[in-house]
């Protein structure tokens, strides 16, 4: 008996055995309500957006310019930074066609890689995590990083993703005896714990996460895709129907700061060059500012992506604003073209069984 | 390989198979959830026959408990998970379990409130008859709810639904073809989920001949649903993932095994009797059986409470539980959990030694090893928790392989 047991679980030899680390990873950044791209990556000088947004319009003197007509909002320093050393890569006016209008659907779409109404109860980066499980292994593909539940993007069928709160949820409290892998990875995250981090965080919950997932990483734990949330539960922060500038900005700033100082910490020990991240949100914004203010929910917008190995830059053509359906840009890329180019040239991953067909790939990563 | 039927029958101890505390403690974990010392105990003096037919049925203050619990009844997963922790008739909430993860019906895919009252449902028929069981399903609205067929409309028939009825619930996968999703969907227009509640709307009924499995009929819910309980696969689809509940979760069985006891469960489709068939047999006494299931969060949680005799609030606990992969309501998909090596990975283990040490600070393993007549606690707790003569410190012990495996 003793013999089937050990070969069930492969332990100890197989659960010994350091999972196939060092790999890239990815980190998703879920932005919850609808970010409005408009105001995030402006096209200051274009007057089919600045005559609808009499009030939250930005001018040529309010933004950071990156590009001719085309500027980050005042409050993203962070991003220009990043811009300029070729670390921040913008694609412009992602989506899909006829894209969902209410948040429910609009964001199980972007989680679930699917916009059909069908029973899909997955999310794409759990199925993902399926595909790189391996049970001999018994090595963990994702994580979710944070306080609210964890979002649908990470459910998986037969992984169990774990979602960590704080970063101590992955020690162990306990001297436990014996070799073992997890024991190990347990250790290698207590001794990052107690080394610190250097580079200094804005203050703020976004920032922890990633500060918290700059930890684990360092903690060389094999886990190839983490999941980060800024917006909180649904609806979400960035559904500004009112007075939207104020909170924008702030949540644009917490945003900018917390993904550059993230950038500058894994830069200044190497590991940036192994990470990718990437945001999403559910829907763009309305062109037009309603009378509050505030916009409305939209369709296509820019997807933010960052890291030591992406090509810096503007990528696709800028939304064309004379041409808008439901007074939203339309979508000139397609979302799953995006997660298709991260889960194949960056994660080593076939993209098709994630997503259910193919879709086209960009030229993004270095 | 031997004749599947001698398998299946009741093991008869002798000295050549003797009955051990190691088979009276396997017995238990699969019939239950956790295995204190006078469990253990009883049924190492009762001997595999008579502790089988005790498990089967509520004991005595069975209905005493159900009356003190009764508060709960609406309760969500919190309340489950005690019932669970402190039930005098585990094996109830064990086939609970088993059909809660057999139709994967969610709270995050359909409400807390429909998700409770389907476990409810399910606890009442989970040792009766899976022929009833089907037809009260094929009934509930949170059936419909999380499967996003809220409105089985004549002109819109629910493919969805049938395809999963079919494929997850009755007959199995590789049996049916898209022609009988799309008759089954037919038969069950009409039905229709109004403010939480199943409805039948005869003018949505799509009343015409169906042909579903290759038989014929007007079919409506109940006609489909007999064609399907006439089918040969669905006993033998039930039988097989029962086995892997209760039996083994890492060999796939042979047909010619489990053929016995399918034929035995179409007849009736008695599931006590099922249960009981494979609990009494000289094969879930054999090394096909033996430690051959990983311990699921809820069962390893459990394992720890009874044996150090100790009641974890379950609030905090069944978060932690959830953590662990095991969310009581909300099965990550509508085929249940993965189960078998998926609870085990470099993070679960170390949730799972972290639990084991917070639930160990909580008890006085030794008050318990002295009230049972044992000065050694490390000696006792070997022998309480994986049948070991070797003396090994508690918390060793529940973070073993040994221990991960049911």
């Amino acid at each position: 008996m003793p013999i089937s047991r050990r070969a069930f679980l492969g332990f100890p030899a197989a659960l010994l055995a350091r999972p196939a680390a060092s790999g890239n990873v990815l980190v998703a950044v879920q932005l919850a309500g609808g970010n409005d791209g408009l105001n995030a990556v402006v096209p200051f000088d274009d007057d089919h957006y600045a005559r609808p947004r009499p009030t939250l319009r930005l001018s040529a003197a309010q933004v950071r310019k990156i590009a001719p007509s085309t500027g980050l909002h005042s409050e993203m320093p962070g991003f220009e930074r990043l811009f300029k050393e070729g670390r921040l890569a913008i694609v412009q006016a992602v989506g899909y066609p006829k894209m969902h209008r209410d948040h429910g659907a609009a964001m199980r779409s972007w989680q679930t890689a699917n916009p059909a109404p069908s029973g899909e109860e997955t999310g794409w980066l759990g199925r993902a995590a399926d595909q790189a499980w391996n049970p001999a292994e018994g090595n963990v593909p994702a994580a979710f990083v944070g306080t609210i539940g964890q979002p649908l993007t990470l459910r998986a069928r037969r992984t169990v993703v774990p979602s960590l709160r704080d970063p101590k949820d992955w020690t162990l409290t306990a001297e436990v005896s014996g070799p073992s892998p997890a024991w190990a990875a347990a250790r290698r995250v207590s001794t990052v714990l107690h080394r610190g981090t250097a580079s200094p965080y804005p203050s703020c919950s976004l920032a922890q996460s990633l500060r918290n997932v700059a930890q684990f990483i360092r903690a060389d734990l094999g886990v190839s895709v983490y999941l980060v949330e800024h917006g909180g539960p649904p609806p979400g922060g960035y559904d500004n129907h009112a007075n939207q500038a104020g909170h924008h900005a702030v949540l644009l700033r917490e945003l900018s700061e917390s993904v550059a100082a993230f950038c500058s910490d894994l830069a200044s020990d190497g590991w940036l060059d192994r990470v990718v991240l990437m945001t999403y949100s559910e829907f763009g914004r309305t062109v037009s500012e309603n009378g509050r203010r505030g916009t409305n929910h939209g369709a296509a917008a820019p997807v933010f992506v960052a890291g030591g190995r992406v090509k810096g830059g503007l990528h696709g053509a800028p939304p064309d604003l004379s041409k808008l359906e439901g007074d939203a840009p339309v979508a000139l890329i397609d979302f799953r073209s995006l997660y298709a180019t991260v889960l194949e040239k960056w994660l080593g991953l076939p993209a098709e069984p994630v997503l259910g067909q193919r879709f086209e790939l960009l030229d993004l990563l270095a | 390989m031997q004749d599947s039927a001698a398998l299946w029958s009741p093991l008869a101890p002798s000295s050549a198979r003797p009955w051990t505390p190691a088979l009276a403690s396997h017995l238990l974990r699969r019939a239950g959830f956790g295995v204190s010392w006078g469990e253990l105990q009883q049924a190492v003096a009762e001997g595999p026959a008579k502790t089988v037919s005790r498990l089967l049925q509520p004991p005595s203050r069975y209905e005493a408990f159900e009356e003190r619990l009764a508060p709960l009844a609406r309760g969500g997963p919190e309340a489950w998970l005690y019932r669970i922790l402190e039930t005098p008739w585990p094996l109830l909430e064990k086939m609970t379990l088993f059909w809660h993860n057999h139709f994967g019906v969610a709270a995050s895919r359909s409400t807390a409130e429909l998700a409770g009252s389907f476990i409810s449902l399910l606890r009442r028929h989970a040792l009766g008859r899976f022929d009833q069981l089907l037809a009260a399903v094929c009934r509930h609205p949170a059936l419909y709810v999380s499967l996003g067929a809220r409105a089985c409309r004549k002109s819109a028939p629910e493919t969805g639904l049938a395809s999963a009825l079919l494929g997850l619930y009755t007959v199995g996968p590789g049996v049916f073809g898209e022609s009988d999703v799309r008759e089954t969907a037919r038969a069950f227009t009409g039905a229709y989920v109004l403010r939480d509640e199943f409805r039948w709307l005869d003018y949505e009924h799509d009343a015409g001949e169906k042909t579903i499995l290759g038989r014929k009929g007007n079919f409506d819910i109940d006609g489909a649903v007999r064609v399907l309980l006439e089918h040969p696969s669905t006993a033998r689809f039930i039988v097989r993932k029962v086995y892997r509940w209760l039996v083994s979760e890492m060999d796939e069985p042979a047909g010619e095994l489990l053929e016995p006891l399918a034929a035995g469960f179409a007849r009736d489709y008695d599931i006590a009797r099922l249960v009981g068939t494979v609990l009494r047999s000289n094969h879930f006494f054999s090394e096909a059986a033996y430690k051959r299931r990983v311990k699921s969060p809820v069962e390893y949680a459990a394992a720890i409470a009874a044996a150090l005799e100790i009641s974890p609030p379950a609030a905090p606990l069944h978060q932690r539980l959830a953590g662990l992969g095991q969310n009581l309501f909300d099965p990550p998909t509508r085929e249940g959990w993965a189960g078998g090596r998926s609870w085990l990975n470099q993070f679960t283990l170390v949730a799972r030694a972290n639990l084991a040490a917070s639930m160990l600070a909580q008890a006085r393993p030794e008050a318990v090893a002295e009230k049972h007549g044992s000065k050694d606690v490390r000696s006792f707790f070997a022998r309480l928790l994986i049948q070991s003569e070797t003396p090994a410190p508690i918390l060793d012990i529940l973070v073993s392989t040994e221990f991960q495996l049911a």
